[in-house]
């Protein structure tokens, strides 16, 4: 068994040349100072680490009380502590059932003002050439060429030692839970202007569900949207340089567009890059579609959400949706009031098209602090038992801005074949923890063949049989993906189009299935009206 | 609870429940106690014909332990070896009697552990020293070709250095208070012509990736900053707890029950219309031998399904991944080739479960609600699967095995195979999803999109796709979630290529690797211990820095 370890040589003879073993031996020391460095920079950090937790229990207990009394504040009644005490069988407490209550209130938003747009202005040029300004990235050159080191090192690329460094090494799980890196000011590296972008910040307060029940939120929020749940969408361009520049508050938090591809740092994950502590500007463009070619093209539907102690985030309403609109290819018109959901894909009708959102509410989950857990406490954020089931969305071009709503599904339409108009495009995501079933049906309950799958996770389903001919759609191909059923789960995103039979009325039935035994623990109908 | 029945998902409605069941009692060491349990009358032919036709190969499979241990005294071993080895090695002195090995002794370890981290940390140690025998229990005497996988149990240190109760199908002979004890083989190979060997790598011989990561071929002319990839050249490593086997080898096991209540091991999804194949119920201190012809190429589960999900949720549990020796990097010969391969095993950890185990007791899985406490991927958590721990051995064993890591390539999803140029493949690496454990996972990946081929070995079509009775899309598709309901296997392609929606001036600059996370989705599995978020079922993949070439 060879072990191979300097296999970059095209040639398969196995003996090294001088400069090959000069190389190595000048690795080999490289990688032992490396090593000295770092266990330098470990036992500093073990001493920083005491300091760290002493700094964040004090800052625990501090915030601890605030929400206490920020509870005290809006709900005139003092609410216990979220207990980080590690008690050891995770006995479920009973889950406090916060009374329904008007909202409107007190805002418990402690710190933000809406400010102002920052620096770049929402530049929407439709062909720019984005490549042109490399504006206000204070040290970035750009270098397009790997530099050419004479030093060879295949698995193990230079690594900065300093701050920066993603990949540090830890004592304990929960050193490495409590103490993600937090840049106050991260740089956007190769800043361009962007065709489109977007102002977030974060928002805490009490929102009514459509069940009148209210529980404090968390969400983004832009200086259009209002604060609302779930965070305002965005809806960029293939092809094009989408910024967003959050701010956020009440911790740090990041911003991760999942689905989407970018490079690790505006990927917006916590412990793969940094949290963000005081600003940052993501900045990524959605790959632009090929007609027929299966490995090109964003268009289609995604969310974003904080991946900062995600679990809890996300369930605290900390994302929104994103949707890719495909370039126009000359080959695949665009008919007025319709929009092609990828560049060859289907065209559908702009003014009924809806996004439906399955999500699930644990009222315990509600009362916790935004660091709950990542002391090593255990909070019981193994348990997800949600008690309330919405159904988020509505119809796009139809939800109303402003200050404490939450979008709730009530009814959809769907055109019917026949008419002027394009079919109804539904995108469904599920920003739920549990797994789902939805159902079309008559309304009798009766399964209706009606929704048809034309991509999944942003990316079309097409025939791909035949190597290097061009991929046509499902549809195209002869074998349209048409159900009456779809199973789906967390994070899943499907963009259906509406085929009703005929006109009248029909439902949309979403079931919540427990994450273990697959029993139905919540059930949500809206009709769905065919015209 | 409604366990989970592997869901064939093919076209016929797959009546997986027909378990073909054998033992053989070591103590007698005869052929007799074969019971070949045909549960729940079978659709037709392979039945029929089992009954009627002479030795085939199936017969091996359906008679398993029977057959077995006529073909092994065959083999030149002496009738009597294999009962009598077998016997010896249980009677040890520590194991000699199952009910007295309970009670006392249990007690104090089996409560406390859960919490109380210190304490039960210096706990590993002390206790092997004052064990009773104070020497472990001797192993059975190996016969060539057959894997002995011995029951065990003991305690497991969990990602917050918490000790929870475990039992496993292990390699070796090891005590409850042993303080490495074998709950999990390390991987073994059963090859073509007749071989057993314990080898972490497959294929046999092949290049070992440095750090788990194959290295390119040369740099990709048309594509600066990618590369060429390797065909048919770099090894895989496996975690422990997978057995691989090559078609067309006799897969023989003998599974010696080490424990004081009944455990049986059993291959699901590895018989004709996805029957199942175990060696029936296993008493206390006996041992049964299993032997069946190879499956076909693919990724299998093997659990003991004794209180189903109970046992295999303590971690009686492991994957079998079949290859073809003459495609030793193809799913299936013909379809998918790749890289290298991962195989991702998944788990849930209920340590409630594991104590009133440990005490004793018997869980009843619908009275005592599952609540998952750890969150494991290849039995890794957290900071341990992200290879950020301070133990060097242990970061290795995560790169080696779960983090996936390559350099960019261009590939096209219509078809993964040979390049253009000789040596090199157009295509990316295996993941195997592999979801033994009881909660249902989302699987999913930063960075690339995953290329979906196959769910529990049904090769999903490239055209003629359609929606299943329950919902999914069979066709091969992106995913950047995928599903994996427990029992589930989907075998993925990651592309291993450029993070489509980066900026180019970005991609073109970067000189050190891109690591992208990959996380189940289902949150609440990505805890540790109720808290610690990212402690639970997570990883990362790394998308290689650009190599300044030789001569390039
Ligand atoms: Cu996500
Ligand atoms: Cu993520």
């Amino acid at each position: 068994m060879s072990n191979v370890t300097v296999p970059l040589r095209r040639d398969p003879d196995d003996r090294k040349s001088t400069k090959q073993a000069e190389r190595e031996a000048e690795q080999a020391r490289k990688r032992a100072a490396e090593e000295r460095k770092r266990q330098e920079a470990e036992r500093k950090r073990d001493e920083a680490a005491r300091k760290r937790e002493e700094d964040r229990k004090k800052r625990e207990a501090e915030a601890r009380k605030k929400k206490d009394d920020d509870d005290r504040k809006r709900r005139g009644k003092p609410t216990t502590a979220p207990t980080p005490k590690p008690t050891s069988a995770p006995t479920p407490r009973p889950t406090a059932q916060p009374t329904p209550q008007p909202t409107a209130s007190a805002t418990a938003g402690p710190t933000q003002q809406p400010t102002p747009q920052p620096t770049e202005a929402p530049t929407s040029s439709p062909t720019g050439e984005p490549s042109a300004g490399p504006t206000d990235g204070p040290s970035e050159q750009p270098t397009p060429e790997p530099s050419q080191q004479p030093t060879q090192q295949p698995t193990r690329g230079p690594r900065p030692d300093d701050d920066e460094m993603p990949r540090h090494r830890f004592r304990s799980q929960v050193d490495f839970s409590s103490d993600q890196l937090d840049l106050d000011r991260p740089v956007t590296e190769f800043r361009q202007t962007p065709h489109s972008s977007v102002y977030l910040e974060v928002f805490n307060r009490d929102l009514r569900f459509d069940d009148g029940a209210t529980f404090e939120m968390w969400s983004f929020d832009s200086p259009q949207s209002g604060r609302g749940f779930p965070g305002p969408l965005i809806r960029p361009l293939e092809g094009e340089i989408f910024h967003a520049t959050v701010h956020p508050s009440m911790g740090p938090h990041t911003i991760h567009w999942h689905g989407l591809e970018p490079d690790p740092r505006n990927d917006g994950v916590g412990h793969t890059s940094f949290e963000i502590g005081g600003t940052y500007t993501y900045q990524w463009a959605p790959e632009p579609g090929r007609p027929g070619d299966p490995n090109y093209g964003a268009a289609g539907t995604y969310f974003y959400h904080c991946h900062v102690n995600t679990v809890l985030h996300a369930q605290m309403g900390m994302f929104g949706p994103v949707i890719v609109d495909p370039v126009v290819h000359p080959d695949y018109p665009v008919t007025p009031g319709a929009r092609r959901a990828f560049v060859d894909g289907p065209e559908y009708d702009i003014d009924t098209e809806s996004i439906v959102i399955p999500y699930s509410l644990d009222p315990r989950w509600h009362e916790m602090h935004h660091a709950a857990g990542l002391s090593g406490e255990d909070v019981g954020l193994n348990r997800f038992e949600p008690k309330h089931f919405y159904l988020i969305g509505g119809e796009l071009t139809r939800r109303r801005s402003g200050d404490n709503r939450v979008w709730s599904l009530s009814a959809l339409r769907a055109n019917v074949a026949g008419g002027a108009k394009k079919p109804t495009l539904l995108r469904i995501l599920n920003a739920n923890y549990l797994p789902n079933h939805m159902h079309f049906t008559t309304a009798d309950g009766e399964p209706v063949r009606m929704a048809e799958l034309i991509a999944h996770d942003g990316r079309p389903f097409r025939d791909t049989s035949v190597p290097g001919a061009p991929a046509p759609t499902c549809r195209e191909a002869g074998y349209p993906l048409l159900t009456s059923v779809l199973a789906f789960g967390a994070a899943e995103r499907y963009d259906v189009i509406l085929h009703p039979p005929e006109p009248g009325e029909y439902r949309l039935r979403v079931e919540w299935e427990d994450w273990i035994t697959g029993e139905i623990l919540g059930v949500r109908e809206v009709p769905i009206t065919a015209a | 609870m409604t366990e989970q029945i592997p869901e064939p998902d093919h076209g016929t409605t797959g009546s997986a429940a027909s378990e073909l069941a054998a033992t053989v009692s070591a103590d007698t060491g005869s052929a007799v106690a074969a019971t070949a349990d045909v549960a729940g009358a079978e659709a037709g032919q392979p039945d029929g014909t089992a009954e009627t036709a002479s030795v085939g190969r199936w017969h091996f499979l359906k008679y398993g332990a029977a057959a077995g241990l006529g073909a092994l005294a065959l083999g030149g071993l002496g009738g009597a070896a294999p009962a009598q080895a077998t016997a010896a090695g249980l009677r040890s002195p520590a194991r000699s009697a199952p009910s007295t090995v309970r009670a006392p002794g249990i007690a104090p370890a089996g409560r406390a552990p859960a919490n109380n981290t210190q304490a039960n940390n210096t706990q590993a140690g002390g206790t092997q020293a004052g064990a009773a025998t104070g020497t472990r229990p001797s192993a059975v005497v190996p016969i060539p070709g057959v894997l002995d996988l011995y029951i065990n149990e003991g305690y497991l240190k969990m990602v917050d250095d918490s000790l929870v109760y475990h039992r496993g199908f292990g390699d070796r002979p090891t005590g409850l208070r042993d303080a490495s004890p074998s709950l999990a083989v390390v991987p073994k190979v059963f090859t073509a012509d007749g071989r057993l060997e314990e080898s972490r790598t497959y294929p046999l011989g092949a290049a070992l990736p440095p750090r788990g990561t194959p290295l390119p071929y040369g740099p990709d002319p048309a594509n600066p900053g990618q590369y060429f990839i390797r065909r048919n050249h770099w090894a895989s490593y496996f975690p422990a707890r997978n057995i691989i086997a090559e078609t067309g080898s006799m897969l023989r096991f003998r599974v010696h029950n080490r424990l004081a209540k009944e455990h049986e091991f059993v291959l699901h999804d590895v018989g004709p219309n996805h029957a199942d194949a175990g060696t029936g119920p296993i008493a206390p201190g006996q041992s049964a031998l299993l032997e069946l012809p190879c499956p076909p190429a693919g990724t299998y589960i093997y659990t003991d399904p004794t209180n189903a999900p109970v046992e295999r949720t303590l971690g009686l549990f492991g994957a079998l991944v079949v290859m073809d020796p003459v495609h030793q990097w193809d799913i299936t010969p013909g379809k998918a080739s790749f890289e290298r391969q991962w195989v991702w095993m998944c788990h849930a950890v209920e340590s409630n479960w594991a104590s009133i185990e440990a005490a004793g007791g018997t869980v009843d899985p619908l009275q005592t609600k599952a609540v998952p406490r750890y969150f494991t991927l290849n039995g890794r958590s957290g900071y341990e699967s992200l290879a950020m721990t301070r133990n060097d051995a242990l970061n290795l064993a995560s790169e080696e095995e779960t983090l996936v890591s390559g350099y960019p390539r261009q590939l096209d999803v219509r078809q993964f195979g040979e390049g253009s140029t000789a040596g090199t493949l157009r295509g990316g690496q295996l993941v195997r999803l592999i979801n033994p454990g009881i909660v249902y996972h989302q699987i999913h990946f930063h960075g690339n999109h995953l290329w979906t081929v196959r769910r529990n070995n049904y090769h999903w079509p490239r055209s003629d796709g359609y929606v299943d009775q329950q919902g999914h899309v069979v066709l091969q598709q992106w995913e950047d979630v995928v599903e994996l309901e427990p029992m589930d296997r989907k075998d993925c392609i990651i592309p291993v290529k450029r993070p489509p929606d980066s900026l180019e001036q970005v991609w073109n600059a970067r000189t050190t690797d891109w690591e992208y996370p990959m996380h189940c989705h289902a949150e609440p599995s990505q805890t540790a211990a109720g808290g610690m978020y990212p402690g639970g079922l997570v990883a990362h993949w790394n998308l290689k820095a650009p190599i300044p070439w030789e001569g390039a």
